[in-house]
């Protein structure tokens, strides 16, 4: 007797189990997951937007409403620090766990490729990115394969303040004339938010082969001109979050820096508010790295249709008009209209931008890089002898 | 009625009876299942650990099903001590090592001396509000280390930190400007004192340990204060001997089989603060004050070069081993004194 009904309670919890699973399938979902394939069975994902911060708000408003719209889906979001993102996922995923999906910058989409981490997604994803600007897809792919779906572009520009620089400066030369004149301007001391300003003086970071030649013209000149600033009164800041508090709080009156503080920005300032391209130098358009942020999903994923499923639904049109209004994320898709003139402002930036490689070579950048940022801007060496340096090493850890 | 039945037991079960299971099994049965325990999370993670530092182990080789690295003998070790890691510009094992050494022991010197010294004036006879001092004193071990880091690193900041802020109003009485003290305590890559290699931010740290330090120093040596007999100071007095005779002559000796073990503690501790350094300094400006477990971190977690940094691991026990024997061996701190 007992036995009996344990059976019928295993085959109903079975059949409840099978219709469950099949119920969002059936359910068209609001924010387009059906017309991706269905958002069904437990997923995880994770993210690294700050805490209370917009880009995390944008995210929690599309997952509220996929939930409603998916009940057969078990989402579960987990936040990650920043920092810690790209190492905890390797780890994690390297074992066999780790979530389902997860959203980054592509720093270190390369890597996770070739220690085969991410899932190829080109089967997949077929027909479905039409409207994806192809910068958007080539970032994401490595060795002509896509390894994720598309969802912002990211690159820094020129945040001003309106009420100090009514109108911003459009070539190096004019900043200087603003700073001379009194104006104010901080810039984040690292080799990520200075990119941009060596290909505004015409320097290539490496050549074909994946051999820096930043020595060879347009970066020293780019750090001269950075110096130039500084006596001029720019002040740099090692610390992102002091420069950042200097210019919420209305002492400085610009700033470069990247998208994902707008929403932050617009509550301290408002109106005032601008944003502008960096400056255009001598020998063009700055070219800062412009990254692309995707959803990833793990070679180990539990659930990876429904992943998909997801990942495509968090990029939609809807999903990414969402991202710019709340966070003011650049979309990657061009049937998303941008009304807001800052957003607008950043997607200008992009498309100029320099895409970011996902070479091994690359991955040798930053240390020399950064250490010759700090040597040159605290004078302890020439922006010459400092590019120099960075070069050598750079092709010492490349053996090129 | 007790001690019968514990007579009785004692002498019913004699090592290795041959009714039960012998003595030496039992015992082994009662360690086992920590013995499982250790082997999973300590002794398996180290062997493993030396299996890599002799591969080239890296992120492609981490993934399960991946392949094994390639085993590359003791390249790693001869690439650390030979300067040969081109992945971090201007790397030096031995310059790292020194200034490793140089932390550890500037650090430690200040906490033994200035936790003794406090240990002496709190066992004062009469002193009031004794508890409350040893309570407050007690603080620093109390608050982790990542907040204690996190406050200091604030209170060190250039425009809005409390140190320079606090010297700016102390110079305000002396008539000296705030700009003075504009002081950049993480950031200044020149060193402050001509002729010596230390940049700002180690004095900034080296603050900031002392102050996390010296409090475990003063416990200990309170401790120890307590069983020193007033009848050596009696004694003493009686001789003659002045204070500072009896505090060289007798409370130090008898300080020290408590005080060296401690002193070995913090020189281990202080070898490997990680914590600390990664937070308030960053191992900056430019990885001058970065130590070998900051730059083994990084090889991890920035470069995922796991084999080196493996090799790196190995250095770093094999360093602090050679460090513990050669002070228990210098200061003999495992005899007996009283």
């Amino acid at each position: 007797m007992k036995l009996r009904a344990i059976t019928l309670l295993t085959v109903a919890l079975v059949l409840a189990a099978a219709c469950g699973g099949q119920g969002g399938t059936n359910t068209p979902s609001a924010t387009g997951g059906t017309a991706a394939g269905a958002i069904t069975g437990n997923i995880t994902l994770w993210h690294a937007y700050g805490t209370g911060g917009s880009e995390e708000t944008a995210l929690n408003q599309l997952i509220d409403k996929i939930r409603t719209a998916n009940p057969s889906a078990k989402i579960t979001v987990l936040q990650v620090p920043f920092d810690q993102v790209f190492n905890k996922f390797q780890t994690e995923a390297a074992a066999g766990g780790g979530p389902d999906l997860f959203t980054a910058p592509n720093d270190e989409l390369g890597n996770e490729v070739r220690a085969n981490l991410l899932m190829a997604l080109d089967s997949k994803l077929s027909g479905k990115l039409s409207n994806v600007a192809q910068l958007g897809v080539d970032g994401l792919k490595v060795d002509g394969k896509l390894y994720g779906v598309p969802m912002l572009f990211k690159a820094v520009a020129l945040y001003y303040n309106k009420d100090k620089v009514p109108t911003p400066p459009k070539t190096t030369d004019e900043l200087m004339t603003m700073l001379k004149a009194g104006k104010t301007l901080v810039q984040n001391e690292n080799a990520y938010h200075m990119f941009g300003w060596s290909t505004a003086f015409g320097g290539n970071l490496m050549d074909s082969s994946g051999k820096c030649v930043a020595d060879q013209a347009g970066w020293a000149d780019a750090f001269t001109y950075n110096l130039a600033l500084k006596q001029a009164g720019a002040k740099f800041e090692t610390d992102g979050g002091r420069a950042d508090t200097s210019f919420r709080a209305g002492q400085v009156d610009m700033i470069i820096n990247g998208p994902w503080v707008l929403g932050d920005y617009k509550k301290d300032l408002g109106a005032k508010l601008g944003v502008a391209p960096i400056p255009a130098g001598p020998k063009g358009k700055a070219g800062p790295l412009t990254g692309v942020d995707g959803w990833y999903i793990n070679q180990s994923a539990k659930n990876v249709d429904g992943a998909i499923a997801l990942a495509l639904a968090l990029t939609n049109a809807d999903a990414q008009k969402v991202y710019a209004d709340v966070a003011g994320d650049v979309p990657v898709r061009t049937d998303v209209t941008v009304s807001d003139p800052l957003v607008k402002a950043f997607s200008d930036a992009s498309a100029t931008g320099f895409a970011r490689p996902q070479t091994v070579e690359f991955g040798n950048y930053w240390t020399p890089f950064g250490d010759a940022v700090t040597k040159i801007i605290e004078g302890k060496s020439t922006p010459q002898a400092g590019i120099a340096e960075a070069c050598a090493a750079m092709n010492k850890a490349n053996k090129k | 009625m007790a001690s019968f039945a514990i007579t009785e037991a004692a002498t019913s079960a004699p090592a290795g009876s041959r009714r039960g299971a012998p003595r030496w099994l039992t015992a082994y049965l009662y360690i086992l299942p920590a013995t499982m325990i250790m082997a999973a999370i300590t002794y398996w993670p180290i062997l493993f650990q030396v299996y890599m530092s002799f591969t080239d182990y890296g992120l492609r080789n981490l993934r399960f099903d991946a392949p094994a690295p390639n085993f590359v003998g003791l390249q790693n070790f001869i690439d650390l001590i030979t300067n040969g890691i081109t992945v971090i510009p201007n790397f030096s094992f031995w310059g790292m090592l020194s200034f490793n050494l140089f932390w550890t022991f500037s650090n430690v010197i200040f906490h033994v001396t200035i936790g003794i010294l406090i240990a002496v004036v709190l066992n004062t006879p009469g002193l009031r509000f004794r508890g409350f001092y040893r309570a407050i004193f007690i603080l620093p071990i109390v608050v982790p280390t990542l907040v204690v880091a996190t406050v200091w690193r604030n209170m060190f900041d250039t425009d809005y930190g409390a140190i320079n802020q606090g010297l700016a109003a102390i110079g305000g009485i002396v008539g000296i400007t705030p700009d003075h003290f504009h002081i950049r305590w993480i950031d200044q890559i020149d060193p402050p004192i001509p002729g010596i290699p230390l940049p700002l931010s180690y004095f900034a740290l080296l603050i900031t340990n002392i102050w996390l330090g010296w409090p475990f120093m003063t416990i200990v040596a309170t401790g120890a204060l307590q069983s020193i007999s007033k009848e050596y100071y009696e004694a003493a007095s009686i001789d003659g001997a002045s204070g500072p005779q009896q505090f060289f002559r007798i409370t130090l000796p008898l300080l020290r089989p408590a005080m060296i073990p401690a002193a070995m503690y913090g020189l281990i501790v202080t070898f490997n603060l990680f914590n600390l350094i990664y937070m308030v300094s960053g191992g900056g400006p430019l990885r001058q004050t970065e130590i070998l477990v900051t730059t083994a971190f990084r090889l991890v977690n920035e470069q995922r070069l796991y084999g080196l940094a493996a090799a790196f691991g190995i250095y770093t026990m094999i360093i602090l081993l050679v460090l513990t024997l050669l002070t228990n061996r210098i200061t003999k701190a495992t005899e007996s004194y009283v």
